[in-house]
């Protein structure tokens, strides 16, 4: 990739896609070569263009697919990511299902919808415990980690394994939730939910936080529209996207969910709306594990898929996260097809980036939710100076807190 | 359902409406911009889910997964390997851009109009040129692996 | 530092600094740069983006230095064996002092495998 790029416009104005005529660098320069999440140009402290490069993270999971067979590409997928693997793994037998007659047993699909609900108190936890890091309030951090960790126990409890919980089996899960494990995680999950309602309190009062979050990263509704974004993000702007609320796949259709909006669109009332989600999948496991049928949790099937094509799609943490199967009637898939949310909010997040300035970075970045190795590496190009250089994330967090916090000791 | 049959039959569509919740409307290479402005503006199926690549032989064929409410509507177009260009719907569909992107990597399709098509989004750097795409049933990945140099 | 891992092990990285576990009262403690650091905690699977940048930031990192690998794919590429873009352990690029095997270690396995480096490193010797 080199930098003599020449100018263009698409996409009627609204967003620019442009490939600007930057700074005449030589042939190779050693800061280039490297890959960076985003490349980010600046003039002043104001972004005026990102480019992102994603390819780092990229391992070829799709080609290995296909010389694994069905049921081993559950464990495949599910490390695609950590900290949604189990609605990864979730969607890929969702959409090899899609190409088999049987129908997953009730009981299975609430054991699916109860993990996938716990799954995504853990994930929004992370996150907003990671936004206090960046933002500089690390205090938050550390009490929202810990409380993490009972989501982790519960989880430990259900499936063996605190992240990649290997659960999901084409059509049911491999283990039950006993009657005598019910009462614990109810009561676990009341007080996460009491947790999530004081931490919704710390965010509309704590200063540091105010000053960081309210009003930074604004996002409107038709950007978010027009860029196809997904989740939590363009639910932030009014749009009541969810695929659970639209489509609903596993106990969905007979668990009732409150389905979150807010409409400011900036990151305080993403923090706010991942804090309200938490209440409402504790409503929804709690309902869940009341009225879960019984039966069994799985069937048996062969291992050859019939030939085919389906797609299927699910509300990982982050948004819609989408999987497409074919097969050819054997018992290794001739294609899969994976699509994460955070890939479809990128483009979201490169609008996003344009026009704030270089201190509210690292907190809008983490608010797009992005993979953690992504924060490593910022590069940035200043049009004014021709000055180019790379930081690392901590630098960047800690040049955003003296910016905002300059009587600080860091 | 019937609302995007109708509009798709008039444009000579093949449809299959075989699975519940899901429609693939196959068209003409040639009739792509026409098909995704119908779904987009016509039918106000607008949020793009992604957009998948399938080798298939002599083709590659190039879904693009449309979501409304309880709907993915994929329309499907199949790119000759031989003249591997389709049209860019960034215009329509700003939100594609990526997606587009994707499929050039991993299946080399071109999509002419698309401003990004000049750079790598997936692949490294160092992916040779001479090296079909890593998507293509032809290509091995452990050719991949000795090319990039991260054989043991 | 994550060479291309899918985060699992990161998140249990990170959780072995938080409360429950707290990796700082064995004296383990994340540095903002490698310039500060004595040892190199490494997960995934080091595609070849991330090769060239592991070995860049270990060179940076100043001697006596020790090289920690998280994680199945750390170890020998995990579950990603034979994927394209992944190699097959980070062994393959940097000397690798300690393994912890786990997909992902718990946060427990990674301090025992921090405290018996440190219990090596303070001996000043480099463990066969």
């Amino acid at each position: 990739m080199t930098d003599n790029e020449t100018k263009a416009e698409a996409g009627a104005g609204l967003i620019q896609y442009s490939t600007e005529n930057v700074v005449p660098f030589g042939p190779v320069h050693p800061a280039l070569k490297e890959p960076e999440y985003f490349k980010l140009y600046l003039r002043g402290e104001k972004i005026v263009d990102v480019i992102p490069r994603i390819g780092y993270v990229h391992r070829g999971l799709e080609k290995a697919a296909e010389q694994r067979r069905w049921s081993q590409n559950t464990y495949l997928f599910e490390r695609t990511c950590g900290i949604c693997s189990f609605i990864h793994s979730l969607c890929y037998v969702q959409a090899v299902e899609g190409l088999t007659p049987y129908e997953v047993p009730r009981r299975a699909l609430y054991i699916r919808l109860i993990v996938a609900e716990l799954e995504r108190i853990h994930s929004h936890l992370l996150w907003v415990g990671l936004l206090g890091h960046w933002a500089g309030f690390d205090t938050l951090f550390m009490w929202v980690w810990r409380d993490r960790e009972i989501v982790l126990d519960l989880v430990e409890a259900i499936a063996g394994n605190r992240v990649h919980k290997s659960l999901v089996t084409i059509t049911g899960v491999k283990k039950d939730i006993p009657e005598g494990m019910k009462s614990r995680i109810v009561e676990r999950i009341k007080y996460l939910a009491d947790r999530a309602r004081f931490y919704k309190h710390i965010v509309d009062t704590e200063s540091t936080l105010l000053a960081r979050t309210r009003k930074v990263g604004n996002l409107k509704a038709e950007t978010a529209q027009r860029l196809c974004a997904v989740g939590p993000l363009i639910r932030s702007t009014g749009i009541p996207r969810d695929v659970r609320a639209d489509d609903p796949y596993a106990a969905y259709g007979e668990v009732p969910l409150d389905v979150v909006t807010r409409s400011e669109g900036d990151v305080h009332s993403l923090l706010q709306l991942r804090l309200d989600e938490i209440v409402a999948s504790v409503k929804a496991i709690d309902y869940a594990l009341e009225h879960m049928p019984g039966g069994p949790i799985r069937l048996k099937i062969p291992p050859a898929i019939p030939a085919g094509e389906y797609a299927t799609h699910c509300e990982a943490p982050r948004g819609e996260i989408f999987y497409f199967a074919r097969s050819s009637g054997g018992v290794s898939p001739d294609r899969v097809k994976v699509r994460t949310p955070t890939m479809a909010n990128l483009p979201t997040a490169i609008e996003l980036l344009k026009g704030l300035t270089m201190a509210d970075v690292p907190v809008v970045l983490t608010a797009i939710d992005p993979c953690f190795g992504c924060m490593d590496r910022m590069s940035f190009v200043n049009l004014d100076s021709q000055k180019q250089w790379t930081w690392s994330g901590e630098e960047l967090r800690q040049y955003g807190i003296r910016k905002y916090f300059p009587e600080r000791k860091i | 359902m019937p609302k995007i049959e109708d509009a798709f039959k008039s444009l000579g569509a093949q449809i299959d409406s075989s699975k519940p919740g899901l429609i693939i409307l196959k068209v003409a290479l040639q009739d792509l911009t026409n098909s995704i402005k119908t779904v987009v503006e016509q039918l106000g199926i607008s949020h793009l889910s992604t957009m998948t690549g399938l080798d298939l032989g002599e083709n590659i064929d190039v879904l693009y997964h449309f979501w409304k409410n309880d709907l993915i509507a994929s329309v499907r177009v199949s790119v000759p390997k031989s003249n591997k260009h389709a049209s860019s719907i960034v215009e329509i569909v700003p939100g594609a851009i990526l997606y587009e992107m994707e499929v050039h990597d991993l299946f080399g399709v071109i999509f002419d109009g698309n401003p990004w098509m000049d750079r790598r989004l997936l692949l490294p750097d160092r992916y040779p040129t001479d090296l079909p795409p890593p998507l293509l049933k032809e290509t091995k990945a452990s050719e991949i692996r000795k090319a990039v140099g991260i054989e043991r | 530092m994550n060479a291309c891992s899918c985060n699992g092990c990161d998140i249990e990285i990170v959780a072995a600094l938080t409360p429950r576990y707290d990796a700082e009262r064995f004296g383990a403690v994340l540095v903002p740069s490698p310039r500060h650091a004595d040892v190199l905690v490494v997960t995934g699977v080091a595609s070849p983006q991330m090769k060239d940048r592991l070995i860049r930031i270990y060179e940076q990192i100043p001697e006596p230095k020790y090289v920690l690998a998280i994680g199945a794919c750390a170890c020998g590429g995990g579950v990603f064996k034979g994927c394209y873009n992944a190699g097959q352990g980070i062994d393959n690029v940097l000397p690798v002092d300690m393994f912890v095997p786990g997909c992902p270690p718990r946060p427990e396995a990674i301090l025992y495998g921090i405290i018996k480096l440190l219990g090596k490193v303070k001996g000043n010797r480099k463990p066969s």
